[in-house]
C-alpha cells in the first residue's frame, strides 16, 4: 500500500472550505485488509477521499489520513424488488457512474443478481445522487448525505442508498442492507454491540444534515449515512438507479422576488411534474448582468428578456408538454410573469446554457467580491444553508431581509427553494461586516429551527459548524451522539472533531 | 425568397467519445442540431423577410426530429424528415444524391440553398459542393455573414466578398452569434408544428441510389494518424544555431 508523507500545503491536509490540517501520514489502501492494518497502527484517523467538502470534514486533526481515492471501481450490478442497483467503491465519482452508465459496457463487473447484464443493456438508466459536486466520491456521498438541485424530487442521497459495507474502528467488518437490521425501541445491535440512539427530533420532514439521523426503528444504514465518517470507513455502497428520460429546462421571470415565491408555492402542489426547483432573486440576476456587461463571454446566455427580476429555474419530463406547460403558463401568469420572456431548452447544448447560468451565481459573488477586494483586502464573503419547512419560507424571508438590513450588510439570495432551502451569500467589505455577519449569521441559524427548520440542510458539520448540534438538539443531544460513538469507536479514533467532539 | 437549410442532428460535440477502433461513440449521447447547421438556420433566418420563406431538411433515423424541433424554433416555416431504413451507411455521395431527389420532386422552387461548411462528427465537407454539382449551380464556401448582395467568405487568412448569384449553395461557418433559447410559448409552438416525413419511394429513388448500396466509398477502417516526433539539441553558438536553423526551416518549407 503506497503512503507519504505530507508536506505543509498539501492538498491532502485541506478540502474546500480551505481549513488546513496537520497529518503524519497518508495511506492510500487499495482494499479492506489495507483499511482494517491501516486501522491496527494508527491512533487517529481521518478518511478522506475526493475532499471536496465545504466544512473540513476530510481535514485530519493530526494522526493520519486514509485516503480511498484508490478504490474507486464500480464492481458489480444487480436487480432486486426496488429495482435496478450498481455496486461501488467508496471512491466513485458521480460523474464516473454516469458515464458507466451511458457506455453500458458491462463485461468486467460481477452480476450481483442473476441476468443484471441483460436487464441493464436493455434500460437506460442513471443514478439521481446529485449533489451539484460531480467530482465528489459516493462515500463521501454517503457520510455526507449530500444533496442538490435534484433531491427536490428523489431526495437526499439517503434515499437511493440500498446497503453498505463499513470497517468499524477495530476492524470489524458490517455488511449491512436496508431492512436487515432494525433498531427496537431506539436500540440498534451492530456487530454484537448494543447501539443506544439519540432520542432528539431528527426533523426528518426537511432538509436536515445536522447530526446523526435517530428514530425508534432506525436502519443501521440510515446510522451510517450522514454520519461523517466518525463512526466507520464505508468501503462499499449499493445505490438505486431510476430510468433515464429526456428533459427540458425552463426559466421563467419574475418582476419581484415576492411575486417568485408565490409562484414556487403554488407550484409544489404538482410536485411529480418538477424535477428541482431553483431561485435566483433580483439581486442576483443583477449581478449576472452586470458580470455580462463587463465581459461578455462571462456566461453563454440571451439577454435576460426582462429589467430587474428574478428567477425560477426547473426540469421537467420532457412528455406531455401541453399539459405541464399548461399548468406552469397559468400559475407563472397568475404572479406576474410573461411565458412569452421565460427560456425553455429542450437540448443538450441549450440546457447547458441554462445551467452555466446557474453556475454562474457563486461564480459571479466570487468575481464580485475578488473585483473589490483590491481596496478592502479583508473582503469575503458568507454563505447560509439554512432550510425551513416551505410553509416558513416567507417568514424565514423576511426575517433574512430584516436582520440583514438592521445589521447592513450586502448581500444577494439564490438556491434550492422547493426544499425550502435558500442560500444567503453575504458579501463582507471589512472585518467590521465579518462581525456583523456572524452576528447575523446566529440569529438566522435561531431562526430556522425556532421555524422547525436545521442550520445545516446540505453542507454537513464538519469540523467548522460543531455549535450547531448543541443549538438544535441541546448539551443532552450531544451527549448522546458522543455515546452512539463511543460504542462504535471506544477509542475515538476515526474522523476527530467531526459532528462533536470528546 | 425560398431558403432551403440543410442540417444534421450530431451527437453533442462536447461528449464525443472515441471508441479503440476510432468509430464515433453515440450509445447513450445526447443529440443535437449540428453547430454548423444551426449556423446556418441562423444565418438563413437573419435573411428571412416577410414573404420569405425557410425550409429545413435533414436525412437521418426518426429521433433526429428533435434536430428539426430545433429548427422550428429558431424560425423555420416548414421541416422535413428524410427517414428510412434504406438510407442507412449512406457515404456523403449517396446522401447528396437523396437530399438532390428531395429538392428536385419536393423543393424545386428554392432561391438559396445553405448548409454546414461540414458536420461536427463527419467532418467531410463534401455534400454542400457535391449537391451545387448535382444542380449545377454556384457554390460559395466558409460564408460567415450576408453584406448586402454580397457573401462574405472566411478563407482563414483573408475575407473575401463575392456577389451572391441568383442561385447557389452556400456553405457556413460556425459564427459568433448570441445564444438563443426559446421562450416557453416558442417552445410548444414548436411541439405543435408538423414536420413531412418522406421515404425512398416518395423521392422516386430505387433501393440501389441510396444508403450503403448507393454509396460510392465504404469505410473499411478508421486509424488514428500518428505523428512521429523528436527532439534535436543544437549545441553552438546563438549565430551558428541561427544558420543552422535557417537551413533546416528551408528545406521544409
Amino acid at each position: 500500500m503506497r503512503s507519504f508523507s505530507p508536506v505543509e500545503g498539501s492538498p491532502y491536509l485541506t478540502d474546500e472550505s480551505k481549513m488546513t490540517g496537520s497529518a503524519d501520514m497518508v495511506y492510500f489502501p487499495e482494499n479492506e485488509e489495507d483499511i482494517i492494518e491501516v486501522l491496527g497502527k494508527c491512533d487517529i484517523l481521518t478518511i478522506s477521499s475526493m475532499r471536496t467538502g465545504v466544512c473540513g470534514g476530510c481535514v485530519p486533526n493530526g494522526g493520519s489520513v486514509l485516503s480511498m481515492e484508490k478504490m474507486n471501481s464500480i464492481v458489480g450490478i444487480g436487480v432486486d424488488e426496488n429495482g435496478e442497483f450498481i455496486r461501488c467503491l467508496p471512491a466513485v465519482t458521480v460523474n464516473q457512474i454516469d458515464s458507466f452508465l451511458l457506455s453500458k459496457q458491462y463485461d468486467n463487473i460481477e452480476e450481483i443478481t442473476p441476468g443484471a447484464k441483460e436487464h441493464f443493456r436493455n434500460r437506460d438508466l442513471f443514478c439521481p445522487v446529485d449533489p451539484t459536486e460531480m467530482n465528489g466520491s459516493i462515500g463521501g456521498n454517503v457520510a455526507t448525505n449530500a444533496s442538490g438541485p435534484r433531491t427536490f424530487r428523489y431526495g437526499p442521497t439517503r434515499n437511493r442508498v440500498r446497503g453498505l459495507r463499513v470497517i468499524l474502528s477495530d476492524g470489524t467488518l458490517i455488511d449491512i442492507k436496508r431492512g436487515d437490521h432494525v433498531a427496537k425501541n431506539g436500540i440498534l445491535r451492530i456487530a454484537d454491540r448494543d447501539v443506544i440512539l439519540p432520542t432528539y427530533d431528527f426533523r426528518k420532514g426537511i432538509k436536515n444534515a445536522t447530526g446523526l439521523m435517530t428514530s425508534e426503528d432506525l436502519d443501521a444504514v440510515d446510522l451510517f449515512i450522514g454520519s461523517e465518517g466518525i463512526l466507520g470507513v464505508i468501503t462499499r455502497v449499493d445505490v438505486y438507479l431510476i430510468p433515464r428520460y429526456d428533459l427540458v429546462s425552463t426559466i421563467v421571470f419574475f418582476p419581484t422576488d415576492e411575486d417568485a415565491y408565490g409562484f414556487v408555492k403554488d407550484i409544489v402542489s404538482h410536485k411529480e411534474m418538477i424535477e428541482f426547483l431553483e431561485f435566483f432573486d433580483s439581486g442576483s440576476v443583477d449581478l449576472i448582468r452586470s458580470c455580462r456587461k463587463r465581459d461578455p463571454l462571462f456566461v453563454p446566455i440571451p439577454e435576460f428578456p426582462m429589467e430587474h427580476c428574478s428567477a425560477v429555474f426547473f426540469d421537467m419530463a420532457n412528455s406531455n408538454v401541453h399539459e405541464k406547460f399548461g399548468i406552469i403558463s397559468d400559475l407563472a401568469q397568475l404572479h406576474g410573469s410573461d411565458i412569452s420572456k421565460s427560456w425553455c431548452a429542450h437540448e443538450a447544448r441549450d440546457r447547458k446554457e441554462l445551467f452555466a447560468f446557474r453556475h454562474s451565481v457563486p461564480r459571479a459573488i466570487f468575481d464580485y467580491v475578488a473585483s473589490i477586494k483590491g481596496k478592502n483586502p479583508g473582503m469575503h464573503k458568507m454563505g447560509t444553508d439554512m432550510s425551513v419547512p416551505l410553509d416558513n419560507l416567507d417568514e424565514m424571508v423576511a426575517y433574512y431581509h430584516k436582520v440583514l438590513k438592521e445589521h447592513d450588510l450586502e448581500y444577494v439570495m439564490f438556491g434550492h427553494i422547493g426544499n425550502g432551502h435558500l442560500h444567503v451569500e453575504i458579501i463582507l467589505k471589512d472585518m467590521d461586516d465579518m462581525q456583523r455577519a456572524r452576528h447575523a449569521y446566529s440569529l438566522f441559524a435561531g431562526k430556522a429551527m425556532e421555524l422547525g427548520g436545521s442550520p445545516s440542510a446540505e453542507h454537513g458539520i464538519g469540523k467548522i459548524k460543531n455549535e450547531y448540534i448543541e443549538m438544535m438538539y441541546g448539551e443532552k443531544g450531544v451527549e448522546e451522539i458522543r455515546k452512539v460513538k463511543s460504542i462504535l469507536d471506544p477509542q475515538w479514533k476515526l474522523n476527530p472533531g467531526n459532528m462533536v467532539v470528546r | 425568397m425560398k431558403y432551403l437549410v440543410l442540417v444534421k442532428q450530431v451527437p453533442d460535440t462536447s461528449l464525443i467519445r472515441v471508441d479503440v477502433n476510432g468509430n464515433i461513440i453515440r450509445t447513450g449521447v445526447p443529440s443535437m442540431l449540428d453547430p454548423f447547421s444551426e449556423s446556418a438556420m441562423r444565418l438563413a433566418n437573419r435573411m428571412k423577410k416577410d414573404g420569405d420563406v425557410v425550409v429545413a431538411v435533414t436525412m437521418g433515423p426518426p429521433q433526429a426530429g428533435s434536430a428539426l424541433r430545433r429548427c422550428f424554433e429558431i424560425g423555420a416555416d416548414e421541416c422535413y424528415l428524410l427517414s428510412d431504413r434504406d438510407f442507412a451507411g449512406a457515404d456523403t455521395f449517396a446522401t447528396s444524391r437523396t437530399l438532390v431527389a428531395f429538392i428536385n420532386r419536393h423543393c424545386s422552387d428554392y432561391d438559396m440553398i445553405l448548409a454546414g461548411t461540414l458536420a461536427s462528427d463527419g467532418g467531410t465537407s463534401q455534400v454542400p459542393a457535391q449537391i451545387s454539382q448535382m444542380l449545377d449551380i454556384r457554390f460559395i464556401s466558409n460564408v460567415i455573414k450576408i453584406d448586402g448582395s454580397k457573401a462574405i467568405q472566411d478563407m482563414d487568412s483573408e475575407y473575401i466578398s463575392v456577389e451572391l448569384p441568383e442561385r447557389c449553395v452556400m456553405s457556413v461557418s460556425l459564427t459568433m452569434t448570441d445564444p438563443f433559447i426559446p421562450s416557453i410559448k416558442g417552445f410548444l409552438d414548436s411541439v405543435d408544428r408538423e414536420m413531412i416525413t418522406l421515404g425512398r419511394v416518395d423521392l422516386g429513388l430505387g433501393a440501389y441510389s441510396v444508403g450503403t448500396k448507393g454509396s460510392k466509398t465504404h469505410i473499411v477502417k478508421v486509424t488514428v494518424p500518428t505523428h512521429k516526433r523528436d527532439c534535436r539539441i543544437i549545441d553552438k553558438d546563438p549565430k551558428a544555431v541561427a544558420e543552422h536553423l535557417k537551413g533546416v526551416l528551408d528545406v521544409q518549407l
